[in-house]
Parts: structure tokens; C-alpha cells; sequence
């Protein structure tokens, strides 16, 4: 508890420490995840908007569940050596499973009836994805990237073995900052992910159109 | 094809009143249906044709293809052999979507897009048409009205969510009509409704039905709900054979095969009675007595045998007056219009209704 306690007075003292290493470490997360979902959504929107390549999604997603990071980055500095690059590398395969899982079920699921009717009506392809698939998939498609957010964030606390900087240096170097440098930089990861999130729910709640606002209003209700 | 809309206009006046102005017919034209990887056929070798105005219902037991057939037309599935034409244009000679604009589709619970308001979902079709704001907002009003949601400024903005099932079907059918298709392809719309919900959208869709006189093709797998709706019934069998294209007196009083009979059901009889109404009825034997210059309907106070009588009302259907008749235990029914008595009909004419003056004498337009 005294460890705990005395992490606070260690962030005020090394304030400018920690902000420096807090920016390291949303570099090496946040360009992975923004590559991630640059590449994951678009192609798990095509694939369910196709209704192709289930196997492939669940593949992804099992190995991309079943692969330690540790393991990855120790591998990866075996190719690609050590650094930023190679953290970077092992955060995008971390990241890349949850968000093309998700997006491809979010619009893979949407009720095939309603697709049906668009069709009949006489939507085209492109009209049925922006007008019902997509709409009715956002919220899942920002789950897939909130979950990969976390997974990113808290990752990269271990990319610090591979050189690559970020709040995984103070927590795994308790030698030079003692137990209370390793527990406020530990808080500091943890309240890193939780904003992430939240910016990401914030981000949902704006460009959710009104009619989809309404539909998560009411789900919450039932 | 115009003069096959011109010879049958005398017999059905309906039919030909909407047919003036454009063709738009649905002909089936020995089509064939095949899905890949199934040796079964899904649809075999239908031939019908729904004329300009008329409200077709296919009906059948699952695997009949009846959906299928449905789904053939605007495309959604494409045939494997034969042809089907709307008006005078073979359907493979529009695009998909070009087709389908031209085409109303109702589906079961509605289709309706949850995220849209019901102005918006009304509004899907003339919005990807690109009609101006004003434009789709009338419509949309009109539509609303139409379909009896009013007062419409309330509608507008809810949600598919916060309307009852029988409010989302009103919506639906208002999507489908927006862009004022000639034609409507309905797939079991009112499917999962309640029966009495089903029963008031029927007869609302019945009216509108009449107003706007677009030709429908309306699949159900209830047989009374088609025989209630339809102008004619196109009964499927498993395999996509069809079993009998026939109005739906026709197809209770002679059913082609035991496989219709079977799916008529043992009450075919009462459904048929189902189709007249006591009006009619008391029409008709009127009628009858006048050439026989014999009995007059009673207009003052009532026989004492026939005090106990219920009372029905013209527009009854023999099947409802007999079900009357039979819980009172009475031989018969007075036929009232409010304080009015329009005349007595006895339980012998309940259940075996006179012919049509026109049936009875065999030659046409002596009386209607």
C-alpha cells in the first residue's frame, strides 16, 4: 500500500519523465492501431458486405488471440531487429484481428431481410452498404477498434524489450526508478487505455448518425 | 396483349377501369427455377399472367416456390429458362435496379430500416431518385394519410421501433407504393401480425388496394387471407408445379386435384360461404321471387316464428350470418340496416345461396 502511495509523490517529482515516456508510448500504440484500422475496416466492411471470407476473419482472429505478444516481439527482433519499428510491427498484428473480426461481423450481421428489402427497392450495392450495413454496423465496428485500442496501449508497456521507449521502460526497469516509479507508470498506462476508450465511445456518439443514437438508446432501455 | 385487356374488361370492370392507361401486366411465361447444387426444380415451367389492376395470391405449402416466383420478378433471384414480362417490356431487358425502381416491394415484418425515421423510410426509393425535398415531403405526407396514420405531423419522426407491428406494416406498404410503382410484389407482409391487427391491415390494404389499383402480386401461405384478397389464387405445389390459377370461387367450388382440395381443407365449404355477402343473397332471391311474381320480403312487423331470428347485418358474409343462426339455434336471420328491414334469409339459403340471376337463366346483363 505504501508503494502505492508513495507512487504518487514519484509522479509529481518526475513529472516531465513520465510525460515524455507517456508520449513515446502513445506514438508506438497509436500509429499501429490507426494503420490497423485503416486496413481492417475497410477490408472486414467489404468482406461482410460480400458475405465472403468468414473463415478467414475467424482464422485471423483465433491465431491473432492465441499469439503472445512477448513471443511476437521476441521473434520480430529476430527479423527485424531492435526498436521502434519492430514494436510497431507486433502492436499492428495485435491490433488487426479484433478490428477485421469485428467489422466484418458488424456488417456480415446485419439482418438479412433488411438488406433484402434495400435491394428490392432498387439500392445498389454501394447505396445498400451506406444506407443499412454500415449505419447499423457502426457501433460494433467501434467496439473491434476500442478492443484493439486496450490491447494496443497495454501492449506496448512490453515493446520496451525491443527498444522501443514508451512507460514500459520505467515499469521494467524498477532498479533505476524503485517499486513506486514501476506503480505510477503502471496507473499512468491504465488511465492511458481507459481514455483511449473513451475517446473512441466519444467518437461513436458523434458520428453516429441521429437514427443509430436512437437504436443504442433503446437497447440500453430494454 | 392490349386486346386481350380490352376483351376481358367486360367481364371485370375493376380491372379494366386501372388497365386504361398503361399496360402493366405480369406474365409468366414458362418459367423455370433451378438453384445451383439443387437437382430439384424450385419453380417448373409457371405460366400465368396478372393482369393491369389485378390482385394475384400465390399460395402453396413451403418448398411450392412461391416466394421464389416473387423474387424472380424484381430480380432478386434470376430464372433459369422462360420469360416474365411486365406490360410489354421482358424484364431482362432492364437492369436490375432500373427494374426494381419500377417495382413496389413489401416484405414480412416490414423491412423497415430501424435507424430511419418513418419519414425516411418512406422516402428511401424517391430520395435515391433523386425527387427534390418538397416533392418526397408531399408524397410522404400523402402517403402517411393513405395508409391511415394521421394525424401525420406525429408520425413522421418515430422510429420503426416505437410503432406496434400493424403500424410497421402500414409504413412498409406506404415504402413500397412511394415512388408509385404500377406494380407490387408483396412476400407474406402481413405474416407475423395478430390476427385481429392482421385482419384490420387486410382490409385497409384491400381499400387502398382498390384506390390505387396497382397490379400485386401478394404471396401468403394462408389460405384465407388469400382467398379474402385475391382476384385470382395461383396455388403451388411442392416441386413449383402449378396446381390451379382460378378466382377464389372457382378454386373452392371445383379444386383441379386432390392436392388443392387437401390445402383448402375440410372447411372448404364454409370458406366459399365466406365470399357472399347477405346482401347479395337477399338480392338474389328477391330477384328470383319477382320473376315468379310470388313472395314479397316481410316489411312490417315480423312473423311470430321468426321473432327469434338474429339480426345481421347486408354486409356480412354468409359464413359470419350462419354462425349467428347457429348459435341461436333459428332457422334463419333478419337482415337489418340500422331501424331498417331489409328482408328475412332462411338457413336453406345461408348454406345453399341461390345462384346469380345471371347463373340462373345462363344469358348475361338481364339483371345485376
Amino acid at each position: 500500500m505504501d508503494v502505492v502511495v508513495g507512487a504518487f509523490p514519484f509522479m509529481v517529482a518526475n513529472l516531465s519523465l513520465l510525460l515524455e515516456k507517456a508520449g513515446e508510448h502513445l506514438l508506438i500504440s497509436l500509429i499501429p492501431l490507426l494503420a490497423a484500422i485503416l486496413i481492417g475496416v475497410p477490408v472486414g466492411v467489404w468482406l461482410g458486405h460480400i458475405h465472403r471470407g468468414e473463415f478467414l476473419a475467424v482464422s485471423i482472429t483465433n491465431i491473432g488471440r492465441a499469439l503472445p505478444s512477448l513471443a511476437l516481439i521476441a521473434i520480430l527482433i529476430g527479423m527485424v531487429g531492435i526498436g521502434m519499428l519492430n514494436a510497431m510491427i507486433a502492436l499492428f498484428l495485435l491490433a488487426f484481428p479484433p478490428i477485421l473480426s469485428y467489422a466484418f461481423q458488424a456488417v456480415n450481421s446485419v439482418d438479412a431481410d433488411l438488406t433484402r428489402a434495400a435491394r428490392g427497392m432498387g439500392l445498389g450495392s454501394f447505396q445498400v452498404l451506406m444506407k443499412v450495413e454500415l449505419p447499423l454496423g457502426l457501433p460494433m465496428i467501434i467496439s473491434g477498434i476500442r478492443t484493439a485500442a486496450v490491447l494496443t496501449v497495454s501492449s506496448a508497456t512490453i515493446a520496451t524489450i525491443a527498444g522501443s521507449g514508451g512507460l514500459g521502460d520505467v515499469i521494467l526497469n524498477q532498479v533505476a526508478y524503485g517499486m513506486e516509479g514501476v506503480v505510477a507508470a503502471a496507473l499512468w498506462v491504465a488511465v492511458l487505455a481507459i481514455l483511449i476508450d473513451q475517446f473512441f465511445v466519444l467518437l461513436l456518439t458523434l458520428a453516429s448518425p441521429a437514427g443509430v443514437k436512437h437504436l443504442r438508446r433503446a437497447s440500453v432501455a430494454v | 396483349m392490349t386486346d386481350t385487356a380490352t376483351a376481358t374488361s367486360a367481364t371485370s370492370a375493376r380491372t379494366s377501369s386501372t388497365s386504361a392507361e398503361t399496360n402493366s401486366s405480369i406474365v409468366f411465361d414458362n418459367v423455370t427455377k433451378t438453384y445451383p447444387g439443387q437437382s430439384a426444380k424450385a419453380l417448373d415451367s409457371l405460366s400465368i399472367e396478372v393482369k393491369s389492376g389485378e390482385l394475384v395470391c400465390l399460395v402453396g405449402p413451403s418448398g411450392g416456390g412461391k416466394t421464389t416466383a416473387l423474387q424472380l420478378v424484381n430480380r432478386l433471384v434470376d430464372l433459369s429458362r422462360g420469360e416474365i414480362r411486365i406490360g410489354d417490356t421482358n424484364i431482362m431487358d432492364l437492369s436490375p435496379i432500373e427494374l426494381r425502381r419500377t417495382i413496389g416491394y413489401a416484405i414480412q415484418q416490414s423491412g423497415l430500416f430501424p435507424h430511419c425515421t418513418v419519414a425516411e423510410n418512406i422516402a428511401t426509393v424517391p430520395s435515391i431518385l433523386k425527387w427534390d425535398r418538397k416533392r418526397i415531403e408531399e408524397r410522404t405526407k400523402q402517403l402517411l394519410e393513405l395508409v391511415g396514420l394521421t394525424p401525420v405531423d406525429a408520425w413522421l419522426k418515430r422510429y420503426p421501433g416505437q410503432l406496434s407491428g400493424g403500424q410497421q406494416q402500414r409504413v412498409g406498404i406506404a415504402r413500397a407504393l412511394a415512388a408509385d410503382p404500377p406494380v407490387m410484389l408483396m412476400d407474406e407482409p402481413f405474416g407475423a401480425l395478430d390476427p385481429i391487427t392482421r385482419m384490420a391491415v387486410q382490409d385497409e390494404f384491400l381499400e387502398i388496394h382498390r384506390a390505387v389499383g396497382k397490379t400485386t402480386l401478394f404471396v401468403t401461405h394462408d389460405i384465407d387471407e388469400a382467398i379474402k384478397m385475391a382476384d385470382r389464387i395461383a396455388i403451388l405445389k411442392p416441386g413449383g408445379l402449378l396446381a390451379q390459377y382460378d378466382t377464389p370461387a372457382e378454386v373452392l367450388a371445383n379444386p383441379a386435384d386432390d392436392f388443392v382440395a387437401e390445402f383448402l381443407g375440410a372447411e372448404r365449404g364454409l370458406k366459399r360461404l365466406a365470399l357472399t355477402t347477405v346482401a347479395e343473397v337477399l338480392g338474389r332471391s328477391r330477384a328470383r321471387a319477382d320473376d315468379a311474381e310470388s313472395r314479397r320480403a316481410p316489411m312490417s312487423s315480423p312473423p311470430e316464428d321468426r321473432v327469434d331470428w338474429p339480426v345481421v347485418a347486408g354486409t356480412m358474409t354468409l359464413r359470419e350470418a350462419l354462425s349467428l343462426v347457429s348459435a341461436a339455434h333459428s332457422h334463419g336471420a333478419r337482415v337489418m340496416d340500422g331501424d331498417r328491414h331489409l328482408g328475412d334469409v332462411t338457413l336453406h339459403e345461408l348454406v345453399c345461396p341461390p345462384a346469380t340471376a345471371v347463373d340462373a337463366r345462363g344469358t348475361a346483363g338481364v339483371r345485376s
